[in-house]
């Protein structure tokens, strides 16, 4: 039977250990607190009177201010939702990548970490969580659960990924949300390499749907400075035929602009329809990243 | 091109080495599976071009740095079309200016001491087998050589013991002889290198014409030599020259004042305060006037002065001023002093009474000290002897013989007359009612072959008849040229009554003696009144009317007597060998009357000393010395006798405004050479049309340009490696 330790190495358990009574505290507060339902419903937390109109249901009449007033009043209750969590991770083959500052951790290894830590915590707040795997399509999906056994089949769906095939970010996260049909939180797990103009259609068609969403971008350090002195033959990790031989030094100015530009893309997309990018590269521990960042949340929340 | 280190040049196949790496590079790549394959291709697609095109120029650069360096230290030669082994020998022909004035004085010396230190580095410099000629532009062009010598040493040793003193600059001269011995020169490759001070006056001819001509002349050379200007020193201003002393042109006695005017220019444009002017009469001083010379001006200063000894003078007059040129402001002039000029009057009409003979009125013109017993000397002594009594001693012992109104000499006498004439005296012939008109014909003029100008063709004019008058125009004749000044008498004041027509010759003489014949003045009705012919070495003037006061009163006038003094006094000077001369005619010195050859010494103006040896020409010793190159005064001096020479130059050389830079460019494009700044400049000229240009330097500083290209490059490229 999977279990975390499968995809979370021994030491990152440890730290996770640390961070799950941390992250206790953490997503308490921000998840319930950011995931707040405009519905009204029977919960313990009151939210106002209103008068009674006709219609209303009569068991919501506030007898006892009847009582004291004369006048039928109505308990309105803040209904409260568990949060309903879905985990998208980007199994292309663009994910694959290893550099060799990241000790062994492939952005997809990393991703897949982060993944089980991340379920891991959600079930253990009894929040429901789902896992969706992609490439240029759907791989897999598994639908938000709250049980913690539930935690079993997507260890076991993490496990099993192999990063191929090529990315489209835009079209499978279009297909995700039409799958997706109560709002809830959507965490992406990717490197988001693609068309950032279809990818922001898809955000914005998400966000349409009232989903919250986190992107952990994961990168490589490899891919941040592109560290390359000699010529170097660079294979394309989705389409082997497509390959150049170049010297990187003439190509790295260039490619950092272009990096940067991408970069402030997204973030500038991300900020518009109030997506909260967290980039992450592989080199650093992942559960400090999760941990800084949650905190972050908590704080400007 | 060609290489000093030809060998090291081999390293620069050293840019195989960068060429290698780079090869090797590409070959020995490393393979990356790269995720953000969509940014790297989108830089790679805009930039493949670029990358492709960097990459090649970066290992051009690369591939020059070792290139250049093995250039560089293998010291390559720019020769040109034209390669020359540089220890070639070639023909080296230097025209140095020496005219007067290149010893003009400015900064750090006279430009003639520049020049010929210029001069002597050109001819140090020539490769062994070369060989070198130079000459001295002057008057005339000297050379320092007879012939071009292989020995460069030589000429520097000549060189330096050149002084100037060559007075003016004749040009063409230098040139049409320089391109003369440049043809004959032995080494194939030819350099005509003219070292000048290039005055405008000297070459403004140049420059205005001669240019072509000089021009054509080098290019038709067999070998064509490469020509070159030097200009030497710069324009100095305000210099001041005695331009001329005039002096008497007639025969001079001792005791005899005479006024001698020294003519001054000032060249500078500033006006010249208390200049001294010093007359030396044979080096000793004699008297000092001191003038202002206005800018640009001339003035004149009069000095006079009688000699009290016959002979051989030297006049000098010196201006002392501060000027650049010390040569200009010294001139001489060789004066000679007579002793006695004797005359001989030939009387055809002699008379007892006074002033009735034939010869009364001529010999009181001649001697009017004597006979007005006056303190002064005459110059002429006189003696008079009836044409009966004539003989040949009496003939050959006067310098000049006046036959006034006779008849017709025995054929004795003729004969010694006729010889008289050709030695060199000096003969005057009136005509009177007594001669024999057809002996004046056959025997003298013998059909224009004599001695006589013109036969006497027939008397014409009568008593009752208006008489004639001399035609007072300008006279070019020496001896009349004084009555030019109409103060010193106007000839035309003189009445003739009676005179003989006197035939001009239609054609030339057939004798070798007679030489020219001419009319010196006519009478108003177109009639030759007073005719001049040579012949040998003398001359006789023949006059149209009597020498009394029988046919004319021009005897009884007081223009009569200086008349006759210059006829007599200025013809008798003129028969000697002139001894104020130009640079170049030859100094002539007659010992009349001496059969045995005598030594002489001549004394030239640069100090040297000569001997020379008379030869015996038509029975008198002549010395004569022909090169007289430099102006100045020479000296003869024989064992009774001292005889000084005034040669004298042009002044023109004094204005010493030269060329400017822009006629100097213009006329070296006209004569197809080159200019050099100094003998540094030409050296090196010479060494780059010799050897080429060595160009290690630039090579050096591109290399050093390529290698910090190179670094720029790079960092440009691929700006920050990681």
């Amino acid at each position: 039977m999977p279990h975390v330790s499968d995809v979370i190495r021994a030491e990152d358990i440890g730290k996770f250990k640390n961070l799950q009574m941390l992250a206790r505290q953490v997503v308490e507060g921000f998840c319930s607190g950011l995931h707040r339902s405009p519905h009204k419903g029977f919960s313990v937390e009151f939210k106002e009177h209103r008068s009674y109109v006709p219609g209303d249901d009569i068991r919501t009449i506030d007898w006892k201010l009847f009582g004291k007033t004369d006048r039928l009043y109505i308990r309105e209750y803040e209904e409260e939702t568990n949060l309903r969590c879905t985990i998208l991770l980007d199994s292309s083959g663009s994910m694959s990548y290893q550099g060799s500052r990241s000790k062994g951790v492939s952005k997809h290894r990393y991703a897949v970490a982060t993944a089980a830590s991340l379920a891991h915590l959600m079930l253990q707040q009894q929040d429901s969580v789902g896992l969706v795997t992609f490439d240029k399509a759907i791989r897999n999906y598994i639908p938000p659960r709250a049980q913690p056994k539930h935690l079993t089949p997507i260890i076991n769906e993490l496990q099993v990924q192999k990063p191929k095939h090529e990315t489209e970010l835009g079209s499978v996260f279009e297909t995700i949300e039409a799958k997706i049909h109560r709002r809830g939180l959507v965490i992406i797990l990717s490197d988001l390499f693609g068309d950032v103009e279809q990818l922001m259609k898809s955000f914005a068609r998400m966000r349409h749907a009232n989903h919250e969403i986190i992107v952990f971008q994961i990168l490589d350090p490899d891919e941040l400075d592109f560290p390359f002195r000699q010529w170097t033959q660079f294979t394309c990790l989705e389409q082997d035929s497509n390959r150049h031989l170049i010297d990187p030094a003439q190509v790295r100015k260039s490619y950092l602009e272009k990096l940067e530009e991408f970069r402030e893309q997204l973030a500038r997309g991300c900020s518009r329809h109030r997506i909260s990018l967290v980039p992450m590269t592989t080199d650093q521990p992942f559960a400090e990243t999760l941990a800084a960042y949650l905190a972050l949340r908590r704080r400007t929340s | 091109m060609t290489f000093l280190n030809p060998l090291l040049a081999l390293g620069a196949l050293a840019f195989l080495i960068p060429l290698a790496i780079h090869v090797l590079n590409r070959s020995r790549f490393k393979t990356v599976e790269w995720g953000a394959m969509h940014l790297l291709e989108s830089v790679i697609k805009v930039n493949h071009r670029r990358f492709r095109l960097d990459q090649l120029i970066l290992l051009l650069v690369r591939c020059l740095i070792p290139v250049l360096l093995a250039l560089c230290i293998a010291r390559p030669l720019l020769t040109g079309s034209k390669t020359m082994n540089p220890n070639t020998p070639v023909s080296l022909l230097v025209v140095l200016d020496t005219s007067y004035s290149m010893e003009a004085m400015e900064r750090g010396g006279s430009k003639l001491k520049k020049a010929i230190a210029s001069a002597k580095e050109l001819v140090a410099s020539v490769n062994k087998g070369s060989d070198v000629y130079v000459l001295q532009l002057g008057d005339q062009p000297v050379p320092i050589l007879d012939q071009p010598v292989f020995d460069a040493s030589a000429v520097v040793r000549r060189l330096d013991q050149v002084e100037g003193g060559y007075g003016g600059c004749d040009i063409s001269a230098a040139m049409e002889r320089a391109i003369a011995t440049i043809d004959k020169m032995s080494n194939a490759h030819r350099e005509l290198v003219i070292i000048s001070d290039f005055q405008k006056a000297d070459w403004q001819e140049i420059l205005e014409g001669n240019a072509a001509e000089l021009r054509a002349a080098l290019d038709n050379l067999k070998v064509k030599p490469v020509l070159t200007f030097m200009p030497v020193g710069e324009t100095v201003p305000g210099n001041v020259s005695i331009q001329s002393i005039a002096f008497p042109a007639k025969a001079i006695g001792a005791g005899e004042p005479h006024t001698y005017r020294v003519d001054i220019h000032n060249h500078g444009a500033a006006q010249k305060e208390n200049a001294r002017v010093i007359l030396r009469v044979n080096g000793k001083e004699e008297s000092i006037s001191q003038v202002s010379l206005a800018a640009n001006g001339s003035t004149q200063v009069l000095f006079t002065h009688a000699f009290s000894q016959p002979g051989s003078h030297v006049v000098q007059a010196e201006v002392v001023c501060d000027d650049p040129l010390e040569f200009d402001n010294r001139f001489s002039v060789s004066m000679t002093i007579w002793d006695k000029l004797k005359v001989l009057l030939v009387d055809g009409d002699p008379s007892p009474l006074p002033l009735k003979s034939e010869t009364d009125f001529i010999n009181v013109a001649l001697t009017p000290f004597s006979l007005g017993r006056f303190q002064l000397s005459d110059l002429i002594e006189t003696e008079t002897v009836e044409d009966r009594k004539l003989t040949t001693e009496k003939i050959d012992s006067a310098k000049v013989i006046v036959l006034a109104n006779v008849s017709k000499l025995k054929e004795a006498e003729k004969v010694a007359l006729v010889s008289f004439v050709e030695k060199g005296g000096v003969l005057f012939v009136f005509p009177g009612n007594r001669i024999d008109l057809k002996w004046y014909r056959e025997s003298l003029f013998s059909a224009g072959n004599g001695i006589l100008p013109a036969p006497y063709v027939i008397q014409k004019g009568k008593q009752e008849d208006s008489p004639h008058k001399i035609v007072a125009q300008h006279f070019d004749h020496p001896s009349l040229s004084f009555f030019n000044e109409r103060s010193n008498g106007d000839l035309s004041d003189a009445e003739i009554t009676r005179w003989y027509q006197m035939k001009e010759p239609e054609t030339s003489s057939s004798n070798e003696l007679r030489k020219s014949t001419s009319v010196l003045a006519r009478l108003d009705n177109a009639d030759p009144f007073l005719m001049e012919c040579s012949y040998g070495k003398g001359v006789t003037i023949q006059m149209a009317t009597t020498c009394d006061a029988d046919w004319t009163d021009l005897p009884l006038k007081p223009v009569f007597l200086p008349l006759i003094q210059q006829l007599v006094t200025t013809t008798a000077s003129r028969l000697v060998p002139p001894r104020n001369m130009t640079t170049g005619e030859p100094a002539v010195a007659m010992l009349k009357g001496i059969e045995e050859p005598q030594t002489m010494t001549v004394r030239t103006p640069a100090g040297s000393e000569r001997v020379i040896q008379t030869s015996l020409v038509d029975g008198d010793q002549v010395a004569t010395y022909r090169s007289t190159i430099q102006p100045g005064v020479y000296s003869f001096s024989g064992p009774d006798k001292n005889i000084n020479f005034a040669i004298h130059t042009d002044r023109s050389e004094s204005s010493l405004e030269l060329l400017d830079q822009e006629d100097v460019e213009r006329m070296v494009v006209a004569t197809g050479g080159t200019t050099a700044a100094s003998s540094v400049d030409y050296l090196a000229n010479d060494q780059l049309r010799r050897n080429g240009s060595e160009i290690w330097k630039y090579l050096l500083a591109g290399f050093l340009a390529f290698l910090f290209l190179e670094i720029v490059l790079q960092q440009r490229f691929s700006r920050a490696r990681a």
